[in-house]
């Protein structure tokens, strides 16, 4: 594993900031739960500082107006320079929509044809296979619908990176919360 | 005619890519050797005549003629290469060359002959693009200029040949004749054709004259791959050494108009090719020579103008959907082998599909970590109430006295400061700490307390565990409350069980801290 302690750094910085900001209710552990796993995800998304898609897809996605943790991300977010990016992103993610819905209507109707026809030819299968799991990639990285296949491996890359970070050091800190309630 | 020239250059669409495999495979410098040899004797017997000059001038006007037309035409391009080459192949290759089905060899061999022929074609001095023929098409010399420059440029991966010019002076008959007698060194020594600054150097170096003898080409041959490396040689200096011997035949005399315009053609679309086969040398495994340059180009392809060059395998398509479809997919499985390393039990894995199915079960199992440790972050009670002024006026305190340490700094800082915090409660344990002179022992067992939970890769932290094994779970608390303090839990309540906590370890950290 290569050494990310300044990502850690950097991370932890983050979340501690954003964890400060928000109000965090009290009542439910569940909302807890929410509000922390959110600051950390925006933590990690921030420390890339808008270079990787993800990331910035990640802020988008959880500043969308209209989305129940908004007034959390908002704290979070606070005076950082996120909003800027969150808001630029607004274009770019209406071109990135209709690009998934042409996408979409597009594999209904590949689809559609590929029923018809028999593909017997292993190539075939093995191509389907591998796009079939493109697609559940696709689906799991945050904004990876609107990359193209090379865009796609980059940010899986950087994504299990910023991933690792992310429970390493919240395992660190369970554990030393673990720890210093016994 | 033109079947002749494609059967002799061996350049047939389907010819068995094995053969270069196996040919590049072998000891290339023997088989060059007696390739080159064999030419010598070839070119002195079918020494161009001015026929063959002529032929291969109108080879390479047609030639010319087709590049421009498809401008961005990557498989035009390429194909526009193999057909030149083809017929520079066959024009001075009437001889039998061993190996003939491969189109470098072949053209390497047709191009030593016409190095006996007065340079017709006076290839342009200034070559503004990597030439992508290998070097074994260096014996290129159906237009002594133009065969040489082809040749060499076209080895070599057409990646940064921008801005390379070469300087292409007149050029001595001689040098190429010296070149003549390793026709085929240069492509043994083809196998790694580096980026473009090799390229560049041996454009550079292709104008410039060659005095070397044939001796030292081979050896400038050998030095090739080293060489090939080397970024751009000055175009200015017309040493041999910085271009990559395998063209010795670039210094050839001057080339005629038309064959430098053939040759900038045919230098872009061997650009391309060499780009592209390059990539697709390393999936096919090709024995072309022309696939050492892929090797470079792979890393990082930088489309010398606009375009991306690739060349076409031997035995592939040379449509530009599949050379561009080739590059793409050499791009994926290069990001795919950095994802296998980065997964642990990725490298034992074979194929795409398979090797997705991992990445994704190591994405979703880590997002469901996240999702798991953020849930039992949220169940841990909260603690001490966070004094976030503290926190901050610790950080600058601390953060002189442990330089080495500055990975975890904030976390130093909030534990030091959280620690500040504590002699509130405890001023007579926690003073030095507070005041923020700790001694750097004492600061140091605190920082690297932290450092193990966040950074356990750390090595100076290692050392400090092993002292303080009571320590780490005194900071931890800190660090623990610190995150607390943002869920804003009731100070009140927690504080008196906080400082509880507290003064069991307080001793024990006191006792470390007068360490």
């Amino acid at each position: 594993m290569r050494p990310h302690s300044s990502l850690k750094q950097e991370f932890l910085k983050e979340w501690i900031k954003g964890l400060q900001r928000c109000s965090f209710p009290k009542k439910s552990i569940l909302e807890r739960k929410k509000a922390i796993k959110l600051s950390a995800d925006i933590a990690m998304a921030s420390a890339r500082n808008g270079t990787t898609c993800w990331s910035r897809a990640l802020i988008s996605s959880a500043a969308k107006d209209g989305s129940d943790n908004n007034h959390l991300v908002k704290q979070i977010l606070g005076p950082e320079s996120d909003r800027p990016a969150v808001e630029n992103k607004a274009p770019a993610r209406q071109a990135s929509v209709c690009k998934k819905i042409l996408k979409r209507s597009c594999r209904i109707r590949r689809r559609g044809r590929r029923k018809c026809g028999a593909a017997a030819a292993p190539s075939s299968i093995a191509k389907h296979l591998v796009k079939k799991r493109r697609q559940i990639l696709r689906s799991l990285i945050p904004g990876g619908e609107f990359m193209n296949e090379i865009c796609l491996i980059e940010e899986t890359l950087d994504y299990i990176t910023s991933l690792r970070v992310q429970v390493d050091v919240m395992r660190s800190l369970a554990t030393a919360s673990v720890r210093g309630t016994e | 005619m033109e079947n002749q020239f494609f059967l002799n250059a061996g350049i047939p669409v389907h010819a068995p890519p094995s053969q270069f495999g196996s040919f590049l495979s072998s000891s290339p410098m023997s088989d060059w050797q007696s390739l080159s040899s064999a030419m010598e004797i070839q070119s002195q017997d079918c020494f161009p005549t001015t026929d063959y000059g002529l032929q291969y001038e109108s080879a390479l006007s047609s030639m010319v003629s087709s590049p421009t037309a498809s401008n961005c035409n990557i498989s035009g391009d390429s194909l526009m290469i193999r057909e030149l080459i083809g017929k520079l192949g066959s024009i001075g290759n009437s001889g039998e060359i061993p190996r003939h089905s491969q189109p470098m060899l072949a053209a390497s061999s047709c191009y030593s002959t016409p190095l006996n022929s007065p340079p017709e074609l006076n290839l342009p001095l200034p070559l503004p693009k990597p030439m992508g023929l290998n070097s074994s098409v260096a014996d290129f010399s159906a237009d002594p200029g133009f065969a040489e420059r082809a040749a060499k440029f076209s080895c070599f991966g057409s990646r940064s040949l921008n801005g390379r010019t070469t300087q292409f002076g007149p050029k001595d008959n001689g040098e190429i004749a010296a070149y003549r007698s390793n026709p085929l060194t240069p492509n043994a020594k083809l196998p790694r054709v580096s980026s473009s600054p090799a390229i560049k150097a041996m454009a550079s170096q292709v104008g410039g004259t060659n005095k070397n003898t044939p001796l030292q080409d081979r050896s400038q041959l050998v030095n090739f791959q080293e060489e090939s490396t080397v970024s751009e040689q000055n175009p200015g200096s017309r040493k041999r050494k910085a271009v990559p011997k395998a063209k010795p035949k670039e210094t050839s005399p001057s080339p005629s108009p038309n064959a430098s315009k053939v040759t900038e053609a045919m230098e872009t679309s061997n650009e391309k090719r060499c780009k592209l086969s390059e990539s697709n040398g390393n999936e096919n495994g090709s024995g072309k020579a022309e696939k050492d340059a892929k090797g470079s180009n792979t890393k990082a392809p930088e489309p010398p103008k606009d375009y991306i060059h690739v060349r076409a395998r031997r035995g592939q398509a040379t449509d530009s959907h599949s050379l561009a479809e080739r590059v793409r997919r050499e791009k994926i499985s290069e990001r795919m082998k950095l994802l296998q390393n980065l997964v642990p039990g990725c490298n034992k894995v074979t194929g795409k599909a398979l090797m997705l199915d991992e990445i994704i079960n190591y994405v979703q199992s880590l997002q469901r970590q996240v999702e798991f440790l953020s849930m039992k972050l949220a169940s841990v009670n909260t603690r001490l109430d966070f004094n976030v002024e503290s926190l901050m006026s610790k950080d600058q305190i601390f953060q002189s006295s442990n330089p080495s340490l500055q990975p975890i700094f904030p976390i130093n800082s909030s534990a030091s400061a959280f620690l500040g915090h504590q002699p509130q409660q405890n001023p007579p344990l926690h003073g030095n700490i507070a005041n923020g002179t700790m001694s750097p022992c004492s600061v140091d067992p605190l920082d690297t307390a932290i450092c193990p939970k966040l950074s356990t890769h750390l090595p100076q932290i290692n050392q400090f565990i092993e002292t303080l094994p009571q320590y780490p779970e005194f900071c931890e608390g800190d660090l623990e409350s610190l995150v607390q303090m943002g869920f804003g839990q009731n100070q009140s309540q927690e504080m008196p069980l906080h400082s509880q906590n507290f003064h069991g370890s307080n001793q024990v950290s006191d006792m470390k801290v007068e360490l």
